[in-house]
């Protein structure tokens, strides 16, 4: 532990994270969260530490929040940097409040480290993935001896990984105490550091890996007490009772979330706390489902308290609008979605492009009415492919995501669509000549078909792979963010229409307006920023 | 089970033409279209407020199995079945669309209403709420299809009649006089209660077969309200009873 106290070793800011913390505050967050979050998968799974750490952070005053008083170690939210003292007045209730109604959240550690051969057996031997899924899934045909038969390679390649992660580690002066230890920072972000990303985050990493590139330490020192004073006090709110019906929906598959007796899970009451809590700091969307997926995923990493904030990362600025109450940022991300296809992947256009009655939608009517098989996608970016691809798969899109934002979701999404495309399925269901063709047959399948995709190298290596891959990883964020603009600002063209008519649309008039010719212009795509498949 | 004219419908276990999985459909289509020429499709839009049994009810129906839990729906979920009707000539394929209940899914919902031919719209019997909110779906779907479609209630969670019921067989049954729906049924999926009767009675309402059917069992067409939507306990008897 030593070398984490050692100031010379204070990461430099991350250039290219595009994160706005001052070195201070980043120097100042990481020697304090070090100390705390350095944490060995074995000792955090006892209990015994994690009441303690709590009674530390009732008593401790703000006035404590010193270098020399962290050394005490075990606070729970120990990220408090230098930018604690810019919020120290909001927070001068918090402590007060704490100590009549605080919730408890004892941080379980969920994920068994894949780090040696027993653990690998016990995985192997056992019905539940590493993560407390059941293998076998309702939603998929994926049995448990496929299952199996894929961990017992793919756990090497875990093992592996994780040596090239030690590795990478200690080329940045990251050292670790032993193998074991869950960093909780990591190496500025790098052309080499993307490449291990895009191979995975080891298992039990995850948490704190997603939480540091996504800018989590900036959120949690910017907002130091927020959540809990939110989760203290807003414990009910008007979205409770959506959000109540919803905690025993999220993850049936997944121990961790089914009680086996008359007890709670502290899983459910931790997810009930982020989403009633995010209801509350965000009444722009308040509860949305879906969202009690990505709750769910993200507490099986890192603590209340971070899932909270990781939501509002991605809410405020990697799906903005995706949760809101008309949904708009879901039609907007899909009208982009079908521009992607449009341009990258066209020779899918006339199959994807195609209105129920099998009408090709004219090109300028695409984002006043999105072809159907949006409703397909709609869920990949409200949740995140949770529930769209096998549970690894899932958490390898979310490695990059995190890292390198919402182009990640596109980039998959076409990567899924073209791999979808090369089956006989598709092509059965595609050709005109064949009785199997029809529409929603075909949407049945691609939402079936990336259920089946147990092994995310073939996913990733698809995407990204620079031979034999798809080149959808040249797909720039700058690109995305551009048709973003272009098709929200259409969208708000038409919705203006809308409402500039009377109230009272007949069907016949709606029917006019969504169809209307001069509602949109033609976005371009920057051709040259992508290598243009050859087909 | 013993009824043959459910038998009909529900044997599909057994036969080939069964889609067990959404991803395997294509080989199982060949074996009809052998037999049949052009294989009749419907699509059934499921509508209903947020956790009142939707995808229950299409998953019992499918494969018949219930779990005390199924995953919230997001967007939309694709199903579709085999279904042979009564006289064992005639197979039509229903196309299940399962659907998010959350009220502001509905923004994404137009699209996938105006080219149903069914819109089955759910209530849980021991939440009021749900209930109430029919209103919003009806009017949702009789705007994008008017009378074009064709309406059915379902009252979900019959198994907790006794003890939690908050909706009445009256309340429905005046909802279903006013809105002109084909005809209300009260399920339990847990119980495996009308859940079979339920698709049968659909597949009978669609227009292609209604004659047919309707020399075949006048009672349930004719007279939707005597359905039998008594709750017994012994439910795979007794749900095929008004048949």
């Amino acid at each position: 532990m030593s070398q984490f106290l050692d100031p010379t070793l204070e990461v430099s800011t991350p250039k290219q994270s595009g994160h706005k913390r001052t070195e201070s505050s980043y120097s100042t967050s990481y020697s304090v969260l070090d100390i705390y979050e350095t944490e060995s998968p074995i000792s955090a799974r006892s209990p015994t530490t994690t009441n303690n750490e709590l009674g530390d952070e009732i008593m401790r005053g703000l006035d404590e929040l010193e270098f020399k008083d962290l050394s005490n170690d075990n606070t729970l939210f120990a990220s408090n940097g230098s930018e604690t003292e810019i919020n120290s007045n909001s927070n001068l209730n918090l402590n007060l409040n704490l100590n009549s109604n605080s919730y408890i959240e004892e941080r379980i550690e969920y994920i068994t480290p894949i780090n040696n051969i027993t653990n690998i057996k016990t995985i192997l031997s056992s019905p539940y993935d590493m993560y407390g899924f059941k293998k076998k899934s309702n939603l998929s045909s994926i049995t448990p001896e496929h299952y199996n038969q894929w961990f017992e390679q793919y756990s090497q390649y875990l093992l592996e990984r994780k040596q090239k992660w030690l590795s990478l580690m200690r080329t940045n002066g990251l050292n670790l105490p032993n193998d074991s230890t869950i960093p909780t920072r990591f190496p500025p972000k790098s052309a080499k550091v993307k490449k291990l990303i895009r191979k995975g985050i080891p298992p039990e990493w995850r948490g704190n890996a997603w939480f540091y590139y996504a800018g989590g330490y900036e959120k949690l020192s910017k907002h130091n007490g927020l959540y809990k004073e939110i989760a203290t006090n807003g414990v009910k709110n008007k979205d409770s009772d959506v959000i109540e019906r919803d905690l025993d929906r999220t993850f049936p598959d997944n121990k961790y979330f089914k009680s086996n007796d008359n007890n709670e899970p502290k899983m459910i009451q931790s997810l009930r706390r982020v989403l009633t809590a995010f209801a509350h700091y965000k009444p722009q969307i308040g509860y949305c489902q879906s969202l009690n997926f990505l709750a769910g995923l993200l507490l099986l990493f890192m603590n209340e308290e971070r899932s909270f904030w990781m939501l509002v990362i991605l809410t405020e600025r990697i799906i903005p609008n995706v949760h809101s109450h008309n949904l708009e940022g879901v039609h907007t991300d899909q009208g982009v979605l079908m521009l992607c296809i449009k341009e990258y992947i066209n020779q899918l256009w006339p199959i994807l492009g195609k209105s129920f009655d099998g009408q090709l939608i004219a090109e300028d009517k695409i984002l006043s009415n999105l072809p159907p098989i949006a409703l397909v996608t709609s869920p990949w970016f409200m949740s995140l492919f949770v529930g769209v691809l096998p549970i690894e798969s899932t958490l390898r899109i979310w490695d990059i995501l995190w890292y390198q934002g919402s182009k990640t979701i596109f980039r998959i999404g076409l990567t899924l669509f073209k791999m979808s495309s090369e089956t006989n399925e598709f092509q059965e269901l595609t050709s005109t000549n064949s009785s199997q063709n029809d529409q929603v047959e075909l949407y049945q399948f691609m939402q079936s078909y990336p259920k089946s995709l147990l092994d995310p190298n073939e996913v990733l290596g698809n995407c990204f792979k620079k031979i034999g891959g798809y080149g959808y990883g040249s797909l720039s964020q700058a690109e995305i963010d551009t048709c973003r603009e272009f098709v929200s600002k259409q969208r708000e063209k038409l919705n203006n229409k809308k409402k500039n008519t009377s109230i009272a649309v007949t069907d016949e008039e709606r029917q006019t307006l969504l169809l209307g010719q001069d509602v949109h212009d033609v976005y371009g795509f920057h051709r040259s920023i992508m290598i243009l498949q050859i087909k | 089970m013993s009824q043959p004219q459910v038998d009909s419908i529900s044997n599909g276990k057994s036969s080939q033409s069964i889609s067990n999985s959404s991803s395997n459909n294509n080989t199982n289509n060949n074996s009809n279209n052998d037999k049949i020429n052009i294989l009749r499709k419907y699509k059934i839009v499921f509508l209903g407020d947020q956790s009142v049994g939707k995808t229950s009810l299409i998953t019992r129906f499918m494969y018949d199995t219930f779990d005390e839990t199924y995953a919230a729906t997001i967007g939309i979920d694709f199903l579709s079945k085999t279904m042979y009707l009564d006289d064992n000539k005639t197979t039509i394929r229903l196309q299940l669309w399962d659907t998010a209940g959350q009220e502001r899914f509905r923004s994404l919902i137009p699209s996938y209403i105006r080219d149903s031919h069914v819109a089955v719209i759910c209530y849980d019997i021991t939440n009021k709420k749900s209930f109430n909110n029919l209103d919003k779906w009806i009017k949702d779907v009789k705007l994008e299809r008017g009378d074009d479609v064709i309406i059915v209630l379902v009252g979900n969670k019959s198994d907790l009649s006794n003890d939690k019921r908050q909706v009445t067989i009256e309340d429905v049954e005046k909802l279903h006089r006013s809105i002109g729906s084909k005809f209300y049924i009260e399920t339990s999926t847990k119980a495996n209660h009308n859940v079979k009767l339920l698709f049968k009675k659909i597949a009978q309402s669609l227009p292609e077969f209604e004659h047919q059917q309707n020399q075949q069992s006048q009672d349930a067409s004719n007279n939707p309200e005597t359905i039998d939507i008594s709750i017994d306990n012994n439910p795979p008897v007794a749900n095929t009873s008004c048949c």
